[in-house]
């Protein structure tokens, strides 16, 4: 319900230098959603195009959180930079589904499988 | 230590032997008595004699009187006599006749003055008569005719005093009361003489002395021959007046304020009258005082040295010295020029306070404080405005008391009562700078270092001293008060209403020191009208409860500023638990004040934004009312009962952006759709409203849900504000009951059949506006009768324990068991939902029939 009694956690890391990855803890809801968003807007600040979200310890995620990966998603469209969802619990990987999130942003099991499509991205950039 | 000169004084040096030249040679009235001061006996000296009773006038004397005088200096005699009557008035002259009757019945009983003075009392008390009628009754006896009279009519005009015009028409009406009036004043002037004379030849002469002198002091130091006996007309003008400074017998009487018995005038090197006649011979010089006062000395001549006398002599010698006193009292008085017509009644007191009060330093008028005639201590008649008490009581606490009473430690080792009583006694001021005096406070003994200045005036003493402290005392409030900063001390005295302010009091108030300082109780004339309570509440705690109190009010100064102030402050109380004192501070707290200010303003703010906040959310529920009733008018479909619901959030503030709508379009279709707004408030419901009238009218255009929904994204796209939104959106075709749908995501419909609820599969489907282009998939359902389909918002089932799907299972088995219309089944379910967050419900129901 409140901050305190599931706050969220964020931890920020740079596996590249215009790769940032996000690995988040606690239920991302109305409550929550706005401390990953200033995380995120943050590291846009810093100009980080491709945006990891670990989202293995969220348990769950309502509209709010949804709006966040969405903003996120339409954010980095305009920097040719992207947005992937990191080995999402089931209820998460739900409403990932539902909302037809998962059909935009691509969704994997590892930070590897991540950065290995961001990889792929890189080529057509420079292209 | 030189020998004295022989003082000629120009105004008496051609009457100065001349035994009856007074009334032959003066011829101006006015002046007649004046310089009568220690002539010889002229005959009419007699008729004044008062305390001897060998009068061998007769009563003719007042025929004869009449006789030999010239009428106009007679008148003018009377004249002024009447105005030393009417100035005298009944105290002081009572005062003289007492001591003459005490004076009277100490030779007469052979008594001493006080037994003599207890005798009058009792006698008076006996007679059932005032002890004045009885001093007069024994003075009538004494003295025979003329002294009655004379005394008689004072009687007289001391009784109607009152009415002073009756008693001066008396006067007028009896021109013998007017000559015995007159004979009293004679009295006076050659009295000194006649004493002395008449002591000389009965009292002095029998102890075996040869002359007598009697002088009067001077405030000045001074001593002037008043009368003598037994010298030389030559050495009695050569003595007539001792300049201050020269020490003779006489005058180290009254220094030592005691009796100098000389067994030989040589040994002591002291000169005197008569030395030389007399160089070997003994001498007693006497301080003749009545009630504490020294009018001036009784010294006595002895031919041979002396030897020490009986306590018995002394005594004697003592008695007739308080009896020249009196007459030396009315010398002082007669002679004593200006004063001729003041009042006798305390008139210098009244004068002394006056000046006092001009006084910048503080001071004290103490007047004698007589008991059984003796000086026994002073009566502290008035503190001046600037009085200020070494052991810090208040002005009130002084005022009235005995300076004994209040200062106990003046008769120790200051002296200082010691002084004053001196002063009293010879009338030569005392001046001392850092004199040391000790005051009590509580038992605590609080020295203090002063600047004396005693001096006598009339019949009281001004007491003067300035408390080297005061200024130190006034510096270390200043100092504390400055100390504390921005804080403007203060201390009021109830009783005098002084008030003592520090600068800084000053510059907060915006007042120059010069218009003075504000008292307490005014404090609300210049305080804002609205703090007058506040203000009330403060003084009533301070001066009647006599608590400390504190208040905070705006302070309206003259330069129109307005300061917020905190004013704290403890009352002093005295013995009965009043206050006296007040002290206290100002502080200005208008810095704090304002912080405190922009934090109301800060809640006011807040306050009012969630009351806009609460007016929107009003709104929005109104609009969202307006456009989605929670319960709509049964929709009209051939074949098919269409029932929807709508339950707001139950927080006002989390009123959302679900929609619902079905409607049958002009091709005889069903359009059903249900859709979700994310965000909350006002913006949400904006954009639901857009979107659902939107749809509306894009189905008109008979394009399939997906195409809809690929529409409406790029609608949510493209608003303002960049939302997104879910939405599940059919047509049904009520011919063929088959439902095509498409969702954008949104959860997919819900089929009930034969009490089995399946959701619809998971379309693909992007939610709406998160990306420009957005293709929908679509599906159709073949329905059959009294199948029933649904179509809702999470707010239905969403629970973080558990998926949209379990929820919806448990949901659907809970309201499953009755058969029921739809209308009652939608009911149930917003009935039974178990959904655990507080958001805004829709739902939209179609039962094919």
């Amino acid at each position: 319900m409140s901050i305190a009694q599931n706050p969220l956690s964020v931890e920020v890391s740079l596996p590249r230098e215009d790769v940032v990855l996000l690995t988040v803890e606690g239920h991302l809801d109305i409550d929550t959603a706005t401390g990953l968003q200033h995380h995120l807007a943050n590291q846009f600040q810093h100009g980080r195009r491709h945006f990891l979200l670990d989202l293995a310890a969220v348990p769950f995620m309502d509209s709010s959180g949804m709006n966040i990966i969405i903003r996120a998603y339409q954010q980095t469209r305009e920097l040719d930079g992207s947005v992937h969802i990191i080995s999402p619990t089931p209820p998460v990987r739900r409403i990932l589904d539902l909302t037809g999130v998962s059909i935009t942003v691509p969704v994997t099991d590892s930070v590897e499988d991540s950065l290995a499509l961001v990889d792929k991205q890189q080529p057509s950039d420079s292209a | 230590m030189s020998l004295p000169e022989p003082h000629p004084d120009p105004n008496d040096a051609t009457d100065g032997t001349g035994d009856d030249a007074v009334f032959d040679t003066d011829t101006d009235a006015g002046t007649s008595t004046a310089t009568d001061a220690g002539t010889g006996t002229s005959p009419s000296t007699d008729v004044a004699v008062g305390a001897d009773t060998e009068v061998d006038a007769s009563a003719d004397e007042q025929t004869a009187l009449t006789a030999n005088y010239p009428v106009g200096k007679l008148a003018a005699t009377v004249e002024r006599l009447r105005r030393e009557v009417r100035a005298a008035q009944a105290e002081a002259d009572g005062r003289a006749l007492m001591e003459l009757a005490k004076g009277i019945l100490v030779e007469r009983l052979g008594c001493g003055p006080a037994q003599a003075a207890r005798q009058l009392a009792e006698l008076a008390e006996q007679a059932k008569v005032t002890p004045l009628e009885l001093a007069v009754d024994v003075i009538n006896q004494s003295a025979r005719d003329r002294l009655s009279d004379v005394t008689g009519a004072f009687l007289a005009g001391a009784k109607g005093q009152e009415g002073a015009a009756a008693d001066r028409e008396e006067r007028e009406r009896s021109a013998a009361v007017r000559l015995r009036e007159a004979e009293s004043g004679a009295l006076a002037a050659p009295d000194t003489q006649a004493v002395a004379d008449s002591l000389f030849h009965h009292a002095l002469t029998p102890l075996g002395a040869v002359a007598v002198a009697i002088w009067t002091a001077g405030t000045d130091g001074s001593l002037t021959l008043a009368g003598s006996a037994g010298f030389s007309p030559a050495e009695a003008g050569r003595w007539r007046y001792v300049p201050p400074g020269v020490m003779t017998v006489a005058r180290t009487s009254l220094t030592e304020r005691a009796g100098q018995w000389i067994g030989s005038l040589s040994e002591t090197g002291l000169p005197s009258i008569g030395q030389h006649h007399f160089p070997d011979g003994g001498r007693a010089a006497l301080p003749a005082g009545t009630g504490g006062r020294v009018h001036g000395v009784l010294e006595v001549v002895w031919p041979t040295p002396l030897e020490p006398q009986s306590p018995q002599v002394i005594r004697q010698v003592e008695a007739l010295a308080e009896l020249c006193a009196h007459t030396l009292e009315t010398y002082a008085f007669v002679h004593g020029g200006d004063t001729v017509t003041e009042p006798r009644v305390l008139p210098d007191a009244a004068e002394l306070v006056d000046l006092a009060d001009g006084l910048h330093d503080p001071a004290l008028v103490l007047v004698p404080y007589l008991d059984d005639g003796h000086l026994v201590d002073f009566h502290i008649h008035h503190v001046n405005s600037r009085f200020l008490d070494p052991a810090g009581r208040p002005r009130g606490l002084v005022n009235g008391a005995l300076l004994l009473e209040a200062y106990p430690m003046a008769a120790g080792e200051s002296e200082l009562f010691q002084r004053v009583e001196r002063v009293y006694a010879t009338g030569e001021p005392f001046r001392a700078q850092r004199m040391n005096l000790t005051a009590l406070v509580d038992q605590v003994t609080v020295a203090s270092v002063a600047d004396i200045s005693i001096s006598r005036h009339g019949n009281s003493v001004l007491l003067i001293w300035r408390v080297e402290d005061e200024t130190a005392r006034l510096a270390s409030l200043l100092q504390h008060a400055q100390r504390l900063g921005r804080i403007g001390g203060f201390e009021e005295n109830l009783l005098t209403g002084e008030i003592t302010w520090n600068g800084q009091l000053f510059s907060l108030y915006g007042r120059s020191p010069s218009s003075g300082p504000v008292p307490l109780e005014d404090l609300a004339l210049h305080a804002h009208p609205d703090d007058a309570v506040a203000i009330g509440r403060f003084l009533r705690t301070l001066l009647h409860h006599g608590r400390p109190a504190a208040a905070a009010f705006r302070l309206q100064r003259p330069d129109e500023v307005t300061r917020h102030i905190r004013v704290v402050a403890e009352p002093v109380l005295d013995a009965d638990g009043r206050p006296f004192v007040l002290r206290g501070a100002y502080q200005d707290i208008s810095a704090q004040h304002w912080t405190e200010v922009a934090l109301a303003a800060t809640r006011d703010q807040l306050a009012h934004s969630e009351q806009q906040a609460t007016e929107r959310n009003r709104l929005t529920l109104q609009l969202q009312h307006a456009i989605m009733p929670p319960t709509q008018a049964p929709l009209q479909a051939p074949r098919l009962d269409v029932a929807v619901r709508y339950r707001p959030a139950e927080t006002e503030q989390l009123v959302g952006g679900d929609w619902y709508d079905a409607v049958v379009l002009p091709s005889g279709l069903v359009l059903l759709c249900v859709g979700d707004v994310a965000g909350h408030g006002i913006e949400a419901a904006t954009s639901m409203v857009v979107l659902r009238n939107a749809l509306r009218g894009l189905a008109v255009t008979g394009a399939g849900p997906g195409q809809l929904l690929s529409w409406l994204n790029s609608v949510a796209h493209h608003l303002t504000g960049s939302i997104t939104a879910t939405a599940v959106c059919g047509i049904y075709d009520p011919r063929s009951r088959k439902l095509r749908w498409a969702r954008a995501g949104h959860l997919p419909p819900v089929l009930v059949r034969d009490a089995e609820a399946v959701s619809l599969p998971l379309l693909k489907g992007l939610l709406l506006g998160a990306v420009p282009e957005v293709t929908y998939g679509e599906d159709e359902v073949q329905l059959a009768v009294d199948d029933t389909l649904l179509m809702y918002t999470d707010g239905l089932i969403e629970r973080r324990d558990r998926t949209m799907e379990e929820s919806m299972t448990q949901l659907l088995t809970t309201v499953r068991t009755a058969p029921c219309t739809l209308d009652q089944q939608l009911d149930r379910l917003l009935t039974y939902s178990r959904s655990d967050t507080d958001d805004d419900t829709c739902i939209v129901g179609i039962r094919v029939s």
